[in-house]
């Protein structure tokens, strides 16, 4: 019996006006996405390619051990995703690369490289009217909650205002199996032309020689499609939830009016509230003047004992030792300005971002940003993708000052004292030594960072496919 | 008869529930979003004055006449919180300097706070009516005439002495009353709140952009119910004029706007354009390079700039071809002072002169690149009614690119009037320029920038023309419907 009323449900759908519009609307909206992806994301690996030689090589150019740790490993960027297609992420706010903060120089002491987060400095070349790129996230978030609406509203209730829904009860079925093979139906008229855009859009992509998809993509790509189908399913729940106990010109009213709430406004207003409740952050300018003001002090401080103490070697006749321990308080100093820049550096950062991942909590009450936030993580771009960037680079850098100990601890005539010229082996180092950054995506963080947000999605079509049947049970037929 | 009619519309839709729920929610939306907006509108002047201060700051740190570093800022506009335009997109701090006219791509963007915010996009109260009222309307439309034949009463009405046109008239302003009725209320919530708040202050002007923008909305709320009321009139069935609605709204509110603007790129790509201009611009800066070597070789100074053969203590800060130069000179260096000093008349006049030379390039090329693009994307984007009324309101407030645009030349007249400044003080060719070992500048006769936006009239100027094509639209669906209506079998 199931089956029967789903092949009638699905018969019914897809003879539609709406089946149809939804497949037009779907596959122009998904074929425009691939052709403008194609274009843009040649340009964004070239750009990306060539900013990474350019730093590569300024890196393998260095011949001397110390110049390497002063000037660090550059500048380091972010690896473009293949799959930027599928959401944007916002890239347009968010720095695409680490850079080397300030360096000074206080008589012959000089610092030594330190990571640094580029600040957002937006220069206002962009003067084309304000908009949101048009990737799937923008597709899926407005259609795929919309046409759901519009298949469901009058699933029940229309077939109440016929009469039709009393035949269908008179039969050996309970009304939950009603509801649920009216869901199916639905799902599978929506699910067929979704299908078929996504593999047009997959095929016309991949005809590019830039997009080569690795097996994790395909599998992230599977993964998406099966988080589109679960977003689809919240909204026809939802849909069927209303349509049992409302008529069907105020069902419709009724979705459409949730529909606006959740889809439209809530991810645009809940962000901003709640950013607006929550403990405020540094700004810049009090940031940057706590830095200057701790450098600036650390610097006057050691300035003064550096002086001091070289006076009293050049007034006493140095010893090796006491000389040695010059070296040592330099080598100390430096590294010590180092740390503590690093430190208050990625403590800012990190503040800025888990002020955002706050808001975003909040966001998620909204199915629309959840979604959002899923396919960024599936699609590695955002403001995951960036944390993760950012760790890549902590890693990296990391084991870069690992490789100078290690290549110093080989040369015996070397003081070993990492951070300043006099201390450090002065041996040319071969360039192929020199460990180069890469900046890795792969599927685990993706898919861990997305595990959330994917349970809460299942979380709501359940509760709201449950709320459908329960509502349905208690309608007056 | 007509007044009859008007009245049962009216108050049908009026006791309706969905004109309940739909106003409550409306109301809901534009207090809640109100006062998000002025909180922010809140956080933007407060970051506006903090950076005059660091801006103030920055000048009167100014030793000589080249370490000036001369910024400005855009101040922002009380009424971007009904459109914000391009007004956040843009930067708001200009850097004013004598050899660089600023055009309008630069400023720059310089976020106080957390940069990651921007990843939340923000709303303004006109996306609240675009996307709110236009559903509002079709909802009262798409029914209007097919529900009442698919109940046949219809044919009652049509059985009244009244001609089927009036019929549509008495329809058409009986839902556009009601219509209305949430727009007037939340408008009136609005200025409710903006009263109660002491940042914002609406000067008589700004009263005459809002009842402008109030117009624009009546015309735009009225096309999406003749857009119902018209499909609603050639479609037999409520199901399909239901769905043919709720499609075309879909398109034309959310997808087409986005659609056009990411597709289409008339203008194409820019970057051989840029990289020419740059070149050409280069080219012309070497002039001074070549001015400065022979100077140099026709008088009793060696060396490079900025220390030639002086001595002495001092620091020089040198970027982006621009030296800024404090010295303390040395006693017997005193005698090479005046050829300094004839140095820098001579070479700053040539690099005024350059920079006038060079700004006619750029600016030519920025109108035929990032100008000429965005000027096509609004015209595709204004095919959708949602879009022109987007650039409608924007023009009233004067957040659309004209508006910015206003605000560059702004900023090319206080560039002059820093050049004038620097003229009358002769500060080119003061010993100032270069050295504050013998006082140091007195910035108080500096020139202050005020931004004033253009009056009501010249919003209105620019709105008139996408008002009018509203107005158009309005009438050809009038003009439709009436003419489908009559030929109509009931």
């Amino acid at each position: 019996m199931i089956w029967h009323i789903l092949k009638r449900e699905l018969f019914d759908h897809i003879n539609s006006l709406r089946f149809a519009l939804t497949t037009f609307i779907m596959i122009a909206l998904m074929v425009t996405n691939a052709i403008v992806h194609l274009q843009k994301h040649a340009d964004q690996i070239q750009e990306y390619s060539k900013n990474v030689t350019v730093s590569i090589n300024k890196l393998k150019a260095q011949t001397r051990l110390y110049t390497l740790i002063q000037r660090g490993p550059g500048e380091l960027y972010k690896r473009p995703s293949a799959l930027s297609f599928i959401a944007n992420g916002g890239d347009a706010f968010l720095p695409k690369l680490v850079i080397d903060d300030d360096s000074w120089t206080a008589g012959d002491v000089k610092s030594i490289a330190t990571v640094g987060y580029p600040e957002t400095k937006q220069k206002s070349k962009n003067l084309r009217p304000p908009g949101v790129p048009l990737d799937w996230v923008f597709i899926i978030t407005y259609l795929f909650s919309f046409i759901p609406i519009l298949f469901s509203f009058d699933a029940l209730s229309g077939e109440r205002e016929h009469g039709t829904l009393r035949l269908c009860l008179a039969n050996p079925i309970s009304r939950s199996l009603i509801v649920v093979s009216k869901f199916l139906g639905i799902l599978i008229a929506l699910v067929l032309p979704f299908t078929f855009a996504f593999l047009l859009n997959i095929t016309i992509l991949s005809t590019s020689p830039w997009i080569q998809f690795a097996p994790a993509d395909w599998a992230r790509l599977a993964l998406v499609f099966l988080i589109v189908c679960c977003y689809a399913c919240i909204f026809i729940a939802v849909g069927l939830m209303v349509s049992a106990r409302l008529e069907r010109r105020m069902s419709l009213v009724v979705l459409l009016l949730i529909w606006v709430i959740v889809v439209v406004f809530m991810p645009l207003t809940l962000g901003t509230l709640a950013v607006k409740w929550s403990t405020p952050i540094q700004t810049v300018h009090q940031f940057r003047a706590t830095k200057r003001e701790f450098i600036n002090n650390t610097r006057t401080e050691n300035s003064r004992k550096w002086i001091q103490m070289k006076q009293h070697i050049d007034r006493n006749k140095a010893q090796k030792d006491e000389l040695l321990s010059l070296l040592r308080f330099k080598m100390e100093w430096v590294n010590f300005d180092r740390n503590i820049r690093e430190d208050l550096n990625r403590e800012y950062l990190m503040a800025q971002i888990k002020q955002v991942q706050q808001a975003r909590f909040v966001c998620r009450l909204s199915p629309a940003a959840t979604v959002q936030y899923t396919l960024e993580s599936m699609a590695a771009t955002g403001l995951n993708r960036h944390r993760q960037f950012v760790e890549n680079v902590q890693l990296y850098t990391k084991r870069f000052r690992q490789f100078i100990v290690e290549i110093d601890s080989i040369d015996s005539e070397s003081l070993h004292l990492i951070g300043i010229p006099e201390g450090m082996s002065n041996k040319p180092i071969t360039p192929e030594q020199i460990p180069i950054f890469e900046d890795k995506l792969t599927f685990r963080d993706s898919f861990n960072s997305a595990l959330v947000d994917m349970s809460l999605l299942v979380l709501f079509a359940g509760v709201f496919l449950s709320g459908a049947c329960l509502f349905f049970l208690r309608a007056d037929v | 008869m007509l007044l009859t009619l008007i009245r049962q519309q009216f108050l049908s839709h009026l006791m309706s529930a969905r004109f309940f729920a739909a106003v409550i929610i409306t109301l809901l939306l534009v207090v809640f979003n109100t006062l998000v907006l002025i909180d922010e509108y809140e956080r933007r002047l407060a970051d506006y004055n903090i950076q005059k201060t660091v801006h103030r700051q920055k000048v009167e740190a100014a030793e000589t006449y080249s370490t000036l570093e001369l910024f400005i800022e855009r101040p922002p506009n009380p009424l971007s919180l009904f459109s914000t335009g391009l007004e956040k997109q843009l930067g708001s701090t200009v850097e004013i300097y004598y050899s660089l006219v600023p055009l309008i791509s630069n400023a720059s963007a310089r976020y106080l706070a957390n940069p990651f915010l921007n990843l939340f996009l923000k709303i303004d109260l006109a996306f609240i009516f675009q996307v709110v009222l236009s559903l509002l309307a079709l909802l009262f439309g798409y029914d209007a005439i097919s529900g009442e034949r698919e109940t046949g009463t219809l044919r009652l009405l049509v059985s009244q002495p009244v001609s089927r046109s009036s019929l549509l008239v008495g329809t058409y302003i009986g839902a556009m009353i009601c219509l209305l009725l949430p727009l007037l209320l939340s408008l009136l919530l609005i200025l409710i709140l903006l009263s109660t708040t002491s940042s914002i202050q609406l000067s008589p002007d700004d009263f005459l952009r809002i009842s402008g923008i109030f117009l624009t909305t009546i015309a735009y709320v009225s096309i999406f119910y003749l857009i119902g009321l018209f499909i609603s009139t050639m479609s037999q069935r409520t199901a399909t004029s239901a769905m043919l609605c709720m499609f075309s709204w879909v398109v034309l509110v959310i997808l087409y706007p986005t659609w056009s603007q990411f597709t289409m790129n008339p203008v194409g790509d820019t970057h051989a354009e840029k990289s020419s201009v740059e070149r050409q611009v280069n080219q012309i800066w070497e002039e001074v390079d070549r001015e400065k070597r022979r100077f140099v070789a026709n008088s009793p100074l060696m060396g490079k700039p900025p220390w030639f053969n002086l001595t002495g203590k001092g620091a020089v800060a040198w970027g982006d071809g621009r030296y800024k130069v404090n010295l303390e000179l040395d006693p017997q260096s005193e005698e090479l002072v005046p050829h300094v000093q004839e140095y820098y008349k001579t070479i700053s006049a040539l690099e005024i002169r350059l920079a006038k030379k060079t700004a006619l390039i750029r600016e030519q090329s920025l109108e035929r690149t990032d100008i000429q693009q965005s000027r096509w994307d609004e015209l595709l984007m204004k095919l959708s009614p949602a879009s022109l009324y987007r650039f409608a309101t924007a023009a009233w407030v004067g957040t659309d690119l004209d508006g910015m645009l206003d605000f560059a030349e702004a900023t090319q007249k206080y560039h002059q009037a820093l050049i004038n400044y620097f003229y009358q003080e002769d500060a080119f060719a003061s010993r100032l320029w270069f050295a504050s070992d013998k006082g140091i500048v007195d910035w108080s006769n500096l020139p202050q920038f005020h931004f004033d936006r253009k009056d009501v009239w010249v919003n209105a100027h620019r709105a008139i023309p996408e008002l009018f094509v509203l107005l158009v639209m309005n009438l050809v669906l009038f003009g439709g419907t009436v003419q489908v209506f009559i030929r109509m079998d009931v």
